[in-house]
C-alpha cells in the first residue's frame, strides 16, 4: 500500500531575479514499510521533495496524497493538523525544545494528540530505551552528544506513530560511529515498528544502508533503484 | 505543558529576561509610590480643609449664604445639631453664629468673618484648640476673649493680650462694635483660619447681634468611611427647609482636586505601563526571533497556531507580572513605611503652608489602586504580547526550519 503518491510536482522559486525550478515534473510513491533514501548533489531539489512530501511546502504544480489525501489543496491549519497525525519529523539539526527534558521531548508530539499522561510517559520510555539512551531520559538534550541527540529526535518522530518519517540529512552532523549507530537503530525501528522512512541525503553511508535510493538531478528523478 | 515551556523559556535568557522583570518591578514601585505620594498631598489637603475648617457637611439658612445677613439663621439650630449628634456615623456637630465686620487694632483695620463658637464642640469638630500656637484656648480672661489666625495678628500688628475692635450691623441693622481681648493666636496652613476669621465665644457674639441664641451654621464632622449621602438625605427627610451642603458643593476645587487625583493615577499608569510595553515587546521579539527555527520545528511537528499564539503570551504575560508582586510589595512596604514615619517637606514647608499642605507628608493608597495596577500590569503584558506572539504565528516553518 502506497504511504506516498506524488504525481508530476513542480515547484518554481519566483523570490529570485531569475525563476529558480527547484523540482520539475517529479512522481513517485513510497511504500509502506520502505526505508528510502532521496540522493543528488547540493541544490539538486532533495529537500525542497521533502518538504513538499511532509506538507511544509507547496507545489506550483502536481499533487501530493499521503495516506490516500491529497494534501495540496490544504491550509496551514489543515496542514498543521495533518502533519501531526500522519507524519514524522527529523531534522538536520535535532531541533530538540532545549527547555524540555529528554523524556519531555520524545513525549511531546502525543501530548499535541492528547494522548493519557500514563501511556505517553510509557511510549516515550520505550523508545527512548530503544534508542539506547533511557538513562539520559531526564536530562536536557544540550547535556548530550549530537548523536545522542539525534536519537531522542527519532525517538520522537516515532513516538505517536506516524504513517512515515521524513528525515532531512539526519547524519550531516554526526560523526562515523554516531552515523552508524542511528543508522542500526533506525533500520532496527523500520523492521520492528513497521515504520516507513524516508531521508533526503548525500551520507554515503545513509545510502548504503537504505533498500531504496531515488537520485534526483537538477530537479527530477534520473534513478529509482530498488535494492 | 504549554505553562511549563512558557515559564521555562522565560529563564532561556536569564539577564535578559531579568532586567525586563527588574524594570517592572520599578516601574511598579515607581507607579505606586508616586501615586501614594500625590494622594498623600491631597488627602493632607482635604484632610487639613474638611477637619480643620468645612467639615464633612455644613447646614444654613438657604438665604444667608446669599448675603451673610444675620437675620438668617437657622430655626432651632441649637436643638438640631444636637439632634444629629445622636444619629450614627456622625462625629460631631458644632453651631456658630456668624457675623462679617471690620477688625480694628491701634494700628491697622481689616475685614473678617467673625465666628461666635460653641467651645466644646467647635474643639470636637475642627479641633481648633489644638490649633492654638500661643496662649489659651478661651481660657485666662473672662471677658469677651477672642481668637486669631497668626496672619492676622501679624497684619493688625497685635499680639496676645491685645486689645481688639470688632464692628459689625446687629440683628436690627445697626452698626454696634465690641472690645475684645486676644487670648489666643492659631497657627494653621489653612489660609481662611489664618488670615480671615475670628473666633469669639458663641454667647459673646449672640448678645452683640441682639437676636437670641440663634445659628448661621451647623457644621458636622461624620466618622471615617461614613456615608455623608445618607446622613444628608436624613437631615433632609428631618428638617425639610434648610440648606445641607457636603464638602464637595462647600469646596469645588476639593472636589476637582479628587476627580483629578483620580485622572493623574491614570496617567501615571499610563506612561509607566507604556514605557514597560516597548520593554517588554523589544526582549519578547528578540526571543522570538532567535527561536525562529525552534518555532519552525513546533509548526513543522504539528503544533497549531492558536497553541504557538498561547504559548507566547503565556510566556509573555509570566514575563509581565514576574515582577509585579515584587514591585507590588516594594510599593506597599515604602508607602506603609512613609505613612507611619511621614515623608518630611519641611525644607519647602513654608511654600506647601501657604497652598494649605502639611509639611509632613504621609503617602496613602486604597487597596482599590493595588488590584487596579496589578490589572494594569496583566494588560500590559497580553498587550505586549500581541505582536511577538503574531511575529511567530506569521513565519513559515519551511523558512524557519532553514534560518541560521
Amino acid at each position: 500500500m502506497s504511504v506516498i503518491k506524488a504525481n508530476n510536482i513542480h515547484k518554481t522559486y519566483t523570490e529570485t531575479a531569475v525563476p529558480v525550478h527547484a523540482l520539475n515534473g517529479v512522481t513517485l510513491s513510497v511504500e509502506e514499510g520502505e526505508f528510502t533514501a532521496i540522493v543528488g548533489p547540493s541544490g539538486c531539489g532533495k529537500t525542497t521533495l521533502l518538504n513538499i512530501l511532509g506538507g511544509l511546502d507547496t507545489p506550483t504544480e502536481g499533487t501530493v496524497e499521503v495516506a490516500n489525501t491529497d494534501i495540496t489543496g490544504m491550509n496551514d491549519n489543515q496542514l498543521i493538523n495533518f502533519r501531526l497525525q500522519n507524519i514524522g519529523f527529523v531534522f538536520q539539526a535535532y531541533n530538540l525544545i532545549p527547555v524540555l527534558t529528554n523524556k519531555e521531548n520524545v513525549e511531546f508530539i502525543m501530548l499535541l494528540q492528547k494522548w493519557p499522561r500514563q501511556e505517553r510517559e510509557q511510549r516515550a520510555m520505550e523508545l527512548l530505551a530503544q534508542m539506547g539512551i533511557a538513562d539520559k531520559a531526564n536530562q536536557r538534550p544540550s547535556e548530550l552528544s549530537g548523536g545522542q541527540q539525534q536519537r531522542v529526535a527519532v525517538a520522537r518522530a516515532l513516538a505517536s506513530k506516524p504513517k512515515f518519517i521524513l528525515a532531512d540529512e539526519p547524519t550531516a552532523n554526526l560523526d562515523s560511529k554516531s552515523t552508524a549507530n542511528l543508522l542500526d537503530m533506525m533500520a532496527q525501528l523500520n523492521k520492528e515498528e513497521q515504520a516507513t522512512f524516508v531521508f533526503s541525503t548525500h551520507d554515503q553511508r545513509v545510502i548504503d544502508k537504505a533498500r531504496r535510493v531515488i537520485t534526483l538531478e537538477d530537479g527530477k528523478i534520473v534513478a529509482d533503484i530498488t535494492r | 505543558m504549554l505553562v511549563k515551556i512558557a515559564w521555562k523559556n522565560v529563564w532561556r535568557s536569564r539577564s535578559r529576561s531579568l532586567v525586563v522583570i527588574g524594570s517592572i518591578i520599578v516601574g511598579v514601585w515607581a507607579l505606586l509610590f508616586g501615586s501614594g505620594f500625590m494622594n498623600g498631598f491631597l488627602v493632607s489637603y482635604m484632610a487639613n480643609i474638611i477637619n480643620h475648617d468645612i467639615s464633612n457637611i455644613q447646614i444654613h439658612n438657604p438665604k444667608f449664604k446669599q448675603d451673610f445677613d444675620v437675620r438668617y439663621f437657622i430655626a432651632n439650630g441649637k436643638a438640631k445639631a444636637a439632634a444629629v449628634r445622636q444619629w450614627p456615623g456622625v462625629r460631631g456637630a458644632t453651631t456658630r453664629t456668624i457675623v462679617s465686620g471690620m477688625i480694628s487694632s491701634p494700628k491697622k483695620a481689616a475685614g473678617v468673618q467673625i465666628r461666635g463658637v460653641d467651645l466644646k464642640n467647635e474643639a470636637l469638630v475642627t479641633r481648633l484648640d489644638s490649633m492654638v500656637a500661643e496662649g489659651t484656648y478661651f481660657t485666662g480672661i473672662k471677658r469677651n476673649p477672642i481668637i486669631i489666625g497668626s496672619r492676622m495678628a501679624e497684619n493688625l500688628g497685635v499680639k496676645l493680650r491685645s486689645k481688639v475692635v470688632l464692628t459689625f450691623n446687629d440683628g436690627h441693622g445697626n452698626i454696634t462694635a465690641g472690645a475684645f481681648r486676644i487670648v489666643g493666636i492659631v497657627e494653621s496652613s489653612s489660609v481662611a483660619i489664618s488670615e480671615t476669621y475670628a473666633f469669639v465665644r458663641q454667647q459673646d457674639l449672640t448678645k452683640l447681634v441682639a437676636l437670641g441664641d440663634i445659628v448661621h451654621e451647623i457644621a458636622i464632622l461624620t466618622q471615617p468611611q461614613t456615608d455623608e449621602a445618607a446622613i444628608i438625605t436624613r437631615y433632609r427627610q428631618t428638617y425639610n427647609h434648610d440648606l445641607v451642603e457636603s464638602w464637595r458643593e462647600l469646596a469645588p476645587e476639593l472636589a476637582v482636586m479628587n476627580e483629578m487625583y483620580g485622572n493623574m493615577l491614570y496617567v501615571l499608569m499610563g506612561i509607566i505601563l507604556t514605557a514597560l510595553v516597548f520593554g517588554i515587546v523589544n526582549t519578547m521579539l528578540m526571543a522570538v526571533l532567535e527561536r525562529f527555527r525552534e518555532l519552525g520545528m513546533l509548526m513543522a511537528v504539528g503544533m497549531n497556531k492558536a497553541r504557538v499564539y498561547l504559548m507566547i503570551m503565556i510566556e509573555t504575560v509570566f514575563l509581565g507580572v514576574a515582577g509585579a508582586p515584587i514591585g507590588l510589595l516594594a510599593g506597599w512596604l515604602t508607602i506603609y513605611y512613609f505613612r507611619m514615619h511621614g515623608v518630611d517637606l519641611s525644607n519647602y514647608s513654608e511654600g506647601l503652608e501657604a497652598f494649605g499642605y502639611s509639611a509632613l507628608l504621609y503617602p496613602y493608597l486604597d487597596n482599590q489602586v493595588y488590584f487596579i495596577v496589578t490589572l494594569g500590569v496583566v494588560v500590559t503584558a497580553l498587550v505586549s504580547a500581541l505582536y511577538p506572539a503574531w511575529k511567530a504565528i506569521k513565519l513559515k516553518p519551511v523558512e524557519a526550519l532553514h534560518k541560521l
